[in-house]
């Protein structure tokens, strides 16, 4: 264990070291993510108001706030952009070069992007959290902030950050027999964000279909912990939610490490 | 040390009539095509040589090393290196090798230098005393000290070749890849880079395979040279061998006031030389000579001109290897048709 932080650790540290010279696109990242949240805020507003009955299929306007700006936040943590950064070594044939090193693929994949996600824990997460409890406590008086809750979802927030990974991996590898992804990419984007509920919560959704949607893993890569958060889940309900997320990164896990073994096979480096 | 067996590989590729008409043409029905990149390659390196890797543009060089260095799987055939199989056990295997792709970087785009070499040094666990042992040398030989501090995108092409050959050899390689270490650059930076190999092998022991365009490295740096073509081995053996085969060619050009009264007539007459052993251009006062050495010694055909006419300058030109080179080449490309 102390082997794998001491030689994955500087993947980490350059990563946020590039992310400190490129601030400014950070920068613009966080603001752009902010004001999309409060675009969906007002359309729901709308929404809300229109339906003149305070509660909307048992969300109420609190808990739309909340959930808007935590799946928000959530799905830009867990947001994994290991596939645009497999094609594009791929497209430009640098990957020879990540080959070229003694470590483990996938890990230093891994290691170089969670640089990244430290800065958005920093700089984007905990004052979002901070900002809305402290929305909640003025809308209804009481703090409602609840440290077991709080855990279970930063447990759960971490299990969607490897299964958002393992996906986007193996999406990745799919560079290997296409070659170019960024059309595919945005499927594959607009799909997650519908599937993971970020877009518009599950619990929305018709019956059979959030069923179903709420077994398959992007619901996992977003959906459940901030229903942990938000409290909308019992304490039986969650311990099968996180199992689930469990199952879900074991899986995928392996289907990565399959699809590694058969595309290496078929790397053909580009130029030169 | 290093065993490539038969070595083989075959890209698909999809072939596209031109124009956008064939494009859209591609698009409903491609047609596949196999390309084959490298084809029966095989050759063995003995430990603390360097090889010269060479061959034509697309010949398959890359191809092949990035087979030895385990990035790409070869079709059939085997190579082994220091007992190893590349692609048997990736992770281990590059501990022991260190590469350098003239065309790309293994350093960190946008961060200082330094920061490379210490995200390297951890990654390849070495020590701190070896560390600064290998900075201290590297930065002798290779004079990183002036931009060792700056951001590698900032650097030019000959710092950021110096610092990449800096990169693959910190962690003490047994085996060195060096796929045109010398691309694009000048003069000093070329016999830097030289310096470092050539201190490398000697110190250390190191097995180097170098490919490259430029016959002063080869000349310079190789025991031996293997070259390819087409996929294919041409030649294996020493400098020396090819050049004794191939390279008995000489070139005189004197400087003359006027070279209008020597023909190439009065020169074959009277030195008793036939068909291309013998080849003579005259410009103005230029006058060029070019003959086999082995029909003819260096010496004789200089006083023999000398007698002939009043000479105000004389240069030689030793066989040299692009000539050589060519040579083979063109002998490949007849024997093909």
């Amino acid at each position: 264990m102390n082997k794998i932080i001491k030689s994955y650790a500087p993947f980490m540290q350059a990563g946020i070291q590039t992310l400190i010279i490129y601030r400014m696109n950070f920068l613009g990242f966080v603001i752009g993510g902010l004001i999309y949240c409060f675009v969906m805020f007002y359309l729901w507003r709308a929404v809300f108001d229109s339906n003149g009955e305070g509660i909307f299929l048992g969300f109420s306007m609190t808990d739309m706030v909340i959930y808007l700006f935590l799946a928000n936040t959530t799905s830009q943590l867990t947001y994994s952009s290991v596939s645009e950064v497999i094609g594009e070594e791929i497209k430009d044939g640098s990957i020879s070069m990540r080959l070229l090193k003694p470590v483990n693929t996938d890990l230093s994949y891994m290691f170089s992007e969670l640089g990244e996600v430290t800065m958005k824990l920093l700089v984007l997460f905990l004052p979002m959290i901070t900002g809305l409890e402290i929305y909640r406590f003025c809308i209804t008086g009481t703090v409602m902030f609840n440290a077991i809750n709080f855990l279970l979802f930063l447990l759960s927030v971490v299990l969607a950050y490897i299964i958002s990974f393992r996906v986007n991996l193996c999406f990745g590898f799919i560079a290997f027999y296409v070659k170019n992804l960024w059309g595919i990419g945005i499927l594959k984007n607009s799909i997650i964000g519908f599937l993971s509920g970020s877009l518009i919560p599950l619990a929305f959704m018709p019956d059979r279909l959030r069923v179903c949607l709420e077994y398959m893993p992007f619901a996992s890569m977003g959906y459940t912990p901030v229903m942990i958060y938000m409290g909308k889940y019992g304490a039986n309900e969650i311990l099968f939610r996180i199992g689930l997320q469990v199952v879900w990164a074991l899986l995928l896990y392996g289907l990565s490490k399959l699809i590694w073994f058969g595309a290496i096979k078929k790397l053909c480096v580009q130029g030169g | 040390m290093i065993y490539a067996e038969h070595l083989r590989k075959e890209f698909r590729k999809t072939v596209k009539d031109p124009g956008l008409k064939g494009s859209f043409k591609a698009l409903f029905k491609p047609k596949k095509e196999v390309v084959v990149a490298a084809d029966d390659i095989s050759f063995h390196v003995p430990e603390g040589e360097i090889l010269g890797f060479i061959g034509p543009n697309g010949a398959g060089k890359s191809t092949v090393i990035k087979m030895l260095t385990g990035i790409l799987t070869p079709t059939s055939g085997e190579c082994r290196i220091n007992g190893k199989i590349p692609q048997n056990d990736r992770k281990n295997y590059v501990k022991e090798i260190g590469a350098v792709f003239g065309q790309r970087t293994q350093l960190w785009w946008d961060l200082p230098l330094q920061e490379t070499y210490n995200v390297l040094k951890e990654i390849y666990e070495v020590d701190d005393a070896k560390f600064k042992k290998r900075m201290d040398f590297l930065n002798e030989v290779l004079e990183l000290e002036k931009f060792i501090k700056s951001p590698v995108r900032t650097l030019s092409l000959g710092q950021r070749m110096r610092a990449d050959i800096a990169a693959s050899m910190l962690h003490s390689p047994k085996v060195l890849f060096l796929d045109e270490p010398t691309i694009g650059l000048d003069v000093v930076v070329k016999d830097n880079i030289r310096q470092a190999i050539m201190k490398i092998n000697k110190e250390e022991k190191t097995t180097v395979i170098l490919t490259t365009h430029d016959i002063s490295d080869i000349e310079l740096l190789c025991d031996r040279i293997v070259m390819i073509d087409k996929g294919k081995n041409v030649y294996d053996g020493s400098l020396h061998e090819l050049r004794e085969n191939f390279g008995q060619t000489r070139e005189l050009v004197f400087e003359t006031d006027n070279s209008s009264n020597l023909t190439e007539d009065l020169f074959r007459k009277g030195l008793n030389l036939k068909g291309s052993d013998l080849v003579i251009e005259s410009e103005k006062n230029n006058f060029k000579v070019r003959f086999n050495s082995t029909k003819i010694p260096v010496g004789e055909m200089l006083s023999y001109t000398l007698s002939l006419t009043k000479v105000k300058d004389i240069s030689v030109k030793d066989s040299d290897i692009e000539e050589i080179i060519r040579n083979l080449y063109r002998q490949g490309e007849s024997s093909d048709e």
